[in-house]
């Protein structure tokens, strides 16, 4: 086939005519190849303002098959840098002019002898049929010196990019930053199945990126989960209500539980809340949990309590040399067990004052219904359900009791997929904050179940329809093999040197040339790579306006001090604090 | 003085070069005293025929008057390394047109004014180039390079006088005249008839006669011409090893009994024998932002003229050459003109403004990137020569004439005293059959 269109093109007049026929467009001129071309790479004379950093380009070459032929193809390549020179103008004259404060415009130096040199990192070439399904194909030859380059028309482009998605569910995620014109969408098939990384610092348009994915989920009634940890998904709660009225969207604030087989995530979250045990103390504490039962589901706060109630109660029968319901713990000493009833009430006092400032948290959302987190073993499916986004707001909690939650919810969910039950339909979940649930072993991992739950999805979850989305603002601090498995990535800007270098070594196809764009991203720009699109691409994400955070509103932190008013305790203690320093001024003598 | 000898940029290469054929402590100190010694003399007499003058520079203030003009600036290139019999082979004369305040799209225009590219030189007759002593061929040679660089130049300059050009100022990158005598020689080439045609346009003659196209009688014409522009036209010349104008400066003092005849030729003598010229002279006389006010100059000496050009070389017009320090470090630039510049301090002060915007190099600017744009760079010329050597042999080898296939052979293969073309032993071993 490609030989016979080779051969009538041949007898038209070359590869210009051949091109011409099937284009929807004509395809502009903007350049010459120069120099020496590698397979990977090639740089080209522009001309002027014709092309732009990250556009798409393509070169007119010929590659030689494997059975010795010879075939006209389109190279596509995209420009990663532009260097511009005047030869013309010498660099001293800048001297000058700087020193003596000299328009340049008003002297006899040059100024329109500019040259622009493309250089270009090739992403692969097509047999030549454009406008339709185009495959693109690894090079296995450079392209020629003297050839053109062409700025290749929207459709064709279009098409290039979104064609060989081999997605029965494209989503639209933004447009092309280089080319506005052209619309980006990325595989929903593979977003849901095979797990995606949000990187970004603050600022760059995370936010953006998750909106706009979930608000494409939601109209396919995808089953969404979010991991909240600072309520930034609260206000698109009463927006996403009046764009998606037959959505149950359901907020949840946390019941801190455990399943009763599983007294290790328990265990875990009394030594790392609570007074740091010697041996013996570690034994008693142990001893309580063996011999004190646990029903699943049941509120921890309240096996606390039973906890306490035990540990005293054997400290008293110490005491008074009782040995009742005291099997196992003959030799431990009345003290040791008061100690660890003192830490069971410091971890009780840590969880009640998380509690709170949660609650307190939700109270200024009047308007906002939130539920307790139903037991994820015992009652999934007020969780999970089609055409169900649940948000799970944890704002209040430290990150090791958040770890607790998100472990066992994520575990009790991910086993009600993996036991086959039907007992609910496959699902994403949106991690926002991952470095608190997925920290590196040099964050300190220990303790932090939902280390060992995220790792077991992220790996096995592809199988079983458990979708993740990690979203962080600090990839370096992330568990490395949670990070492996993610298959697609949508990298913001990124300031900070160790998450540029994180990400390099993370992902596939990465190179010094893209990781220098990452400082520079505008908000909501940012790179979109791996299995949820054809070729990594610099996009503009889409801004969804209407599902802007209207009920947190703007950060107006000086308005808020200009309409600062101290209230009435606060104006009495000021008061107050004068008469005391001027009894403390006063006071001539010595402590004792 | 001591100092500024020591501080000195030209004196110190001089210095070196003398060191280097006469090293000996006292032969050095005896060049820089008789240096010194001679500086503080001409330095005397410049002072007197009030020949020093300050120009002023303000660059941000000129410039913002000056951009209203339109300026000019010419250069040539030629690609040097040709077939003997062909050169010079490529060879243009380009110009930079500026002016500043213009819309940017029509600020700037970067014109090839005249080139060429084939045989510049007819053919039919003397080629004047297959001398049998290579050191001679290279010598007529680079004669005949020249003669195309000058004329090239010149006729671009002549171009714009001939389009009637409205510049405030066109600066020529190199002398405005040069010493014709070396081309006056016994049968130095005559151009092609085309040749004349295309680089005098202003040459009306219907027929046009095998002396007009020689070279000397081509220059003259266009210098002529170019007396006659309406606009102010400057050759610039930098690094120069000329004594022109010591030379004259003594002659008119001489004429005006400043001095005597033997002190004249006494330091005539004393100038060639030392190796003194302007440059490394003046610029121990200026400071930056000097100058010396032009001299009336003759630059064709008839009586050295070979064969019958000594009347031509009459006909030349004289020259006004001075000189203009444009900064610390270098030595003072030389500057000539056809006409004596009525406006003085305004044109040395739009050359000083020009080459300030090169600080270091003290050279107009302009002409540094009419430089840069005229060169043929030596990847463009390789392949043309390629091309014309493949030509030239074909022609040897289909006349099938065994002198002319080695003569072609060893003119492509850079003549004939070269190792791989010595001369083979016993009869000639390229078979013409």
């Amino acid at each position: 086939m490609v030989e016979e269109n080779l051969k009538t093109d041949q007898k038209q007049g070359g590869f210009q005519l051949m091109l011409n026929k099937k284009i929807t467009e004509p395809w502009t001129s903007i350049g010459t190849i120069l120099g020496q071309p590698v397979i990977d790479s090639y740089t080209f004379y522009l001309k002027k303002y014709k092309a732009k950093k990250g556009d798409i380009v393509a070169a007119e070459a010929k590659l030689p098959t494997g059975e010795g032929k010879v075939i006209d193809v389109i190279v596509w390549g995209r420009i990663t840098e532009i260097i511009s020179s005047n030869d013309f103008l010498p660099n001293e004259a800048t001297k000058e002019l700087t020193e003596e404060n000299i328009n340049i415009q008003d002297t006899i130096l040059p100024l329109t002898k500019n040259d622009s040199i493309c250089m270009v990192t090739n992403l692969g070439y097509t047999k030549n049929q454009v406008g339709e399904k185009m495959l693109l194909l690894p090079i296995n030859y450079p392209v020629a010196p003297g050839g053109t380059i062409k700025y290749p028309a929207k459709k064709d482009l279009a098409s290039l990019l979104n064609s060989e998605m081999n997605s029965k569910n494209p989503i639209l995620i933004g447009k092309l930053v280089a080319r506005e014109d052209i619309d980006v969408f990325v595989s929903a098939d593979n977003m849901v199945s095979r797990h995606v990384l949000v990187i970004g610092m603050t600022g760059s348009g995370k936010s953006v990126a998750t909106r706009r994915l979930m608000r494409e989920l939601m109209h396919k009634d995808y089953p969404i989960l979010i991991i909240d940890p600072h309520g930034d998904y609260l206000g698109i709660v009463k927006q996403a209500k009046k764009l998606f009225p037959k959505h149950v969207i359901k907020l949840f604030y946390p019941k801190i539980s455990a399943p009763s087989n599983n007294k290790e995530v328990i265990f875990a979250l009394i030594e790392k809340l609570g007074k740091k045990l010697t041996d013996p103390q570690y034994d008693f504490l142990n001893w309580l949990l063996d011999n004190i039962p646990y029903e699943s589901g049941q509120n921890l706060m309240d096996y606390i309590n039973v906890l306490i109630d035990r540990a005293n109660t054997a400290a008293a029968n110490k005491r008074n040399k009782s040995s009742a319901g005291m099997n196992g713990i003959g030799n431990t000493g009345a003290t040791t067990m008061g100690v660890v009833a003192r830490s069971l009430r410091v971890v009780q006092s840590k969880l009640k004052k998380m509690e709170k400032d949660n609650k307190e948290n939700m109270e200024k959302f009047p308007h906002l219904k939130f539920e307790e987190l139903p037991d994820s073993y015992s009652q999934p499916e007020n969780i999970i359900s089609k055409s169900q986004v649940s948000i799970l707001y944890l704002k209040g909690y430290e990150s090791l009791p958040s770890s607790t939650i998100v472990s066992i919810l994520l575990e009790n969910l991910f086993n009600h997929r993996s036991a086959g039950n039907k007992t609910i339909p496959p699902f994403f979940t949106i991690v926002e904050e991952a470095q608190n649930f997925i920290p590196s072993r040099a964050e300190g991992q220990d303790g932090y179940p939902s280390v060992e739950t995220i790792k077991k999805i992220s790996t096995e979850g592809r199988k079983f329809g458990v979708g993740l989305m990690i979203v962080t603002q600090r990839p370096y601090k992330l568990d490395e093999t949670v990070c492996s498995q993610m298959n697609s990535y949508i990298i913001l800007r990124l300031k900070n040197e160790r998450d540029q270098r994180f990400v390099k070594n993370t992902m596939e196809n990465w190179d010094d040339e893209v990781a220098r764009q990452l400082p520079n991203f505008a908000n909501g720009q940012g790179i979109v790579s791996g299995q949820i699109t054809n070729l990594p691409l610099t996009v503009k994400i889409k801004f969804d306006a209407d599902l802007v955070n209207s009920d947190l509103g703007d950060e107006d932190f000086i308005n808020d001090v200009q309409n600062w008013k101290d209230t009435e305790i606060t104006k009495k203690k000021k008061s107050f604090y004068k008469n005391f320093d001027k009894i403390f001024k006063s006071d001539q003598r010595r402590p004792n | 003085m001591k100092q500024i000898i020591n501080n000195n940029s030209s004196l110190f290469s001089n210095f070196i070069k003398n060191s280097i054929k006469a090293p000996s402590p006292k032969v050095q100190q005896n060049f820089m005293k008789v240096t010194s010694e001679l500086v503080e003399v001409i330095k005397k007499i410049l002072e007197a025929e009030k020949l020093i003058f300050d120009v002023s520079y303000e660059g941000k203030k000129y410039w913002e008057n000056a951009k209203k003009h339109k300026f000019a600036f010419v250069d040539g290139g030629a690609y040097s390394s040709f077939l003997s019999s062909s050169a010079p082979f490529a060879i243009r004369a380009n110009t930079y047109i500026v002016k500043p305040d213009e819309l940017l799209e029509r600020r700037e225009l970067f014109r090839e004014t005249v080139k060429f590219v084939g045989n510049l030189y007819d053919p039919e007759k003397n080629l004047y180039d297959l001398d049998e002593d290579p050191y001679e061929d290279n010598q007529l040679l680079t004669k005949k390079k020249d003669a195309a660089r000058i004329t090239f130049e010149t006729a671009a300059v002549a171009r714009h006088v001939y389009e009637n050009e409205k510049f405030e100022y066109l600066l020529l990158h190199g002398p405005l005249q040069t010493p014709i005598m070396p081309f006056s020689g016994p049968e130095f080439p005559l151009f092609k008839k085309e040749v004349i045609k295309y680089i005098l346009p202003f040459f009306k003659k219907k027929e046009i006669n095998d002396k007009d196209r020689h070279f000397i009688n081509v220059y003259l014409n266009s210098i002529n011409y170019i007396k006659k522009a309406k606009f102010n036209i400057f050759g610039i010349v930098e690094k120069t090893g000329s004594t022109i104008y010591l030379r004259n400066l003594l002659y008119r003092a001489k004429q005006k009994r400043l001095i005597d005849d033997v002190i004249f030729d006494k330091t005539i003598s004393l100038i060639k024998r030392y190796k003194i010229n302007d440059a490394t002279l003046f610029e121990l006389i200026l400071s930056d932002c000097q100058a010396l006010k032009p001299l009336e100059v003759e630059k064709q000496i008839p009586s050295k003229a070979w064969g019958d050009w000594e009347e031509q070389m009459n006909n030349f017009p004289k020259v006004f050459i001075g000189y203009l320090r444009t900064n610390k470090n270098q030595s003072p630039i030389r500057i000539e003109s056809l006409n004596n510049p009525k406006k003085l301090h305004q044109d040395y002060e739009y050359i000083l403004a020009t080459s300030k915007l090169l600080p270091n190099y003290g050279f107009p600017a302009g002409l540094d990137v009419i430089d840069k744009a005229a060169r043929i760079h030596s990847w463009l010329g390789k392949a043309a020569k390629g091309y014309y050597q493949k030509y030239y042999l074909n022609l040897a080898l289909n006349s099938k004439d065994p002198t002319t296939i080695i003569s072609a052979l060893k003119s492509i293969s850079d003549g004939g005293r070269k190792f791989k073309n010595r001369p083979k032993a016993g009869r000639l071993s390229i078979n013409a059959k």
